[in-house]
């Protein structure tokens, strides 16, 4: 992408925070966001932001600062009021001669997607032997969209219990399902 | 691998699902986020823990279609005593199908045409459980095949709620474009040229038909794709599907939109045809949420939306400029 260091790196403590911790930014979005491509997307603004903003002002944390702007940018995002009213504009603007926007990158196209099959038995599989009510949480939430809140008035729960159900069933499809990581 | 560092995998394990959840929870807070990477930077195994866990969530939720529908056909398992009942409840389903089966299969599908002309919307319940909601100035032909449901959509918008069914997808033939569902919810628009689809819930693949060249889009909720006929090229973009969908509950919801794509949609809840007095205004962008009732009504507030004055002209009403009423 273009976010390269720049010769201003030195001098910006905010800048160099972020070209630090662009990586736990992005896993921070993705959470937000639900997908890594869009995650990217959204850092790679952010990084706009930063570097278009009054240099000026002191950063007494910038640490706080960047996840504060990785926050309103979420909410922006929900608004729908910048990425995807520019992203229109810009689209109508070139003439429809090239794809705009995110490749969703997550995951293989719908042909490659029928290869694995098998991989989907196993998913299946994992989620269909959870705990019951962690099976149910994770599956009204993650599977359903159901919010943590619409889960929990579903489940007749509390939102921090449908949380900790959530959690417990995350822990253990991660522990089945993910490659092993070493440390 | 001992025990010692089994145990802090598996502490780990949770920490990072803990986090993940504690990230994606709608009171998450800016504290939250600086403790988060704190104990990413603590050891690179968090970090890793972190990323195997979101990795496991995408991975699920991109294929939560597919693992829903496995779950409804995987029955849980029960105490092997009981299995006799089981196996006998399918024995007399199996039964129940070949009895009813011959009929389903001589007779030939049928194809209903639904329409709506101007200002009206329709709901449509299909015999496979699907809901339509057409909007005005729309009309779709469906046919419940055996093997699949067709949909051929010629013009207009429609709210697609369509029954998870595996052995049945759900095509919709728009143009160029086919888009495929198994269960899912999404608005698909075609006016004119332009084909747009917003999906609210599940996954829908739009691909290119006919000689199109181009690949298969897979879309999640939140997300659009606008496309013209005879262009390969899509655009993607996030999309609030409550916004694109306003027009259900009778109103119209503009964010930066050109007004020409404004008056176009009016146009088609009502009567009097509005017309542009000056091409260029077409291209004037307008914000806003407009009720529609009463089409003077709705006239004198867009008014109040884009810097505009409303003429009556013939049999409909004529939109001039009006830098003096800028809003």
């Amino acid at each position: 992408m273009a976010d390269k260091p720049s010769p201003s790196l030195t001098d910006d403590p905010l800048l160099a925070a972020y070209l630090e911790r662009r990586a736990n930014l992005v896993r921070f979005l993705a959470a937000r966001a639900g997908s890594l491509a869009v995650a990217e997307d959204l850092a790679q603004e952010l990084y706009l932001r930063l570097a278009a903003r009054d240099r000026a002002e002191a950063v007494t944390n910038p640490v706080a600062l960047l996840y504060r702007m990785a926050f309103n940018l979420m909410l922006d995002r929900a608004r729908g009021e910048t990425r995807a009213a520019a992203r229109e504009t810009a689209w109508r603007q070139t003439a429809r001669t090239e794809v705009g926007g995110v490749e969703i990158a997550d995951e293989p196209p719908a042909d490659e997607a029928a290869a694995s099959a098998q991989r989907l038995r196993q998913l299946i599989a994992a989620v269909a032997e959870l705990p019951p009510q962690a099976g149910r949480a994770f599956r009204l939430h993650k599977l359903e969209g159901l919010s943590h809140a619409e889960t929990a008035r579903t489940m007749g729960l509390s939102v921090k219990a449908v949380e900790k159900h959530v959690s417990a069933a995350l822990k253990t499809l991660t522990a089945r399902l993910a490659p092993r990581f070493d440390a | 691998m001992s025990d010692a560092w089994t145990r802090g995998d598996d502490a780990r394990r949770a920490q990072a699902a803990d986090w993940l959840v504690r990230l994606q929870a709608a009171d998450a807070t800016e504290a939250e986020a600086c403790d988060f990477d704190a104990w990413l930077s603590v050891h690179p195994a968090n970090a890793a823990a972190y990323d195997a866990a979101l990795a496991v969530t995408l991975e699920l939720q991109a294929a939560s279609d597919g693992i829903v529908e496995g779950l409804a056909e995987t029955p849980r398992r029960r105490p092997a005593s009981r299995g006799w009942l089981i196996a006998g409840g399918i024995a007399a389903a199996a039964a129940l199908a070949l009895a009813v089966m011959p009929y389903g299969a001589l007779a030939p599908p049928l194809t209903q045409t639904y329409a709506t002309g101007k200002g009206e919307h329709r709901t449509v319940k299909l015999a496979d459980g699907s809901t339509l909601e057409l909007n005005a100035g729309s009309s779709l032909s469906v046919t419940l095949g055996r093997h699949e449901r067709h949909v051929i959509m010629p013009q207009g918008e429609a709210v697609f709620d369509v029954a998870a069914d595996k052995a049945r997808p759900f095509l919709i033939d728009a143009g160029d474009r086919t888009v495929r569902v198994v269960g899912t919810r999404f608005d698909l628009r075609r006016r004119g040229d332009a084909l747009s689809v917003t999906v609210e819930r599940g996954v829908v693949e739009v691909r290119p038909g006919g000689d199109l060249a181009g690949r298969v889009w897979r879309l999640h909720p939140g997300e659009r794709l606008d496309t013209t006929q005879g262009v390969a090229a899509v655009a993607l973009t996030t999309a609030d599907p409550q916004q694109v969908e306003s027009w259900r509950a009778g109103r119209l919801i503009f964010r930066d939109q050109p007004l020409g794509d404004v008056v176009a949609d009016l146009n088609q809840q009502f009567a009097k045809p509005i017309t542009l007095e000056d091409p260029a205004l077409a291209q004037v962008r307008v914000s806003g949420v407009l009720v529609l009732d009463d089409q003077a009504a709705v006239i004198r507030r867009l008014a109040l939306l884009a810097p505009i004055k409303a003429l009556p002209s013939g049999q409909g009403v004529l939109l001039r400029s009006d830098p003096a009423a800028k809003p």
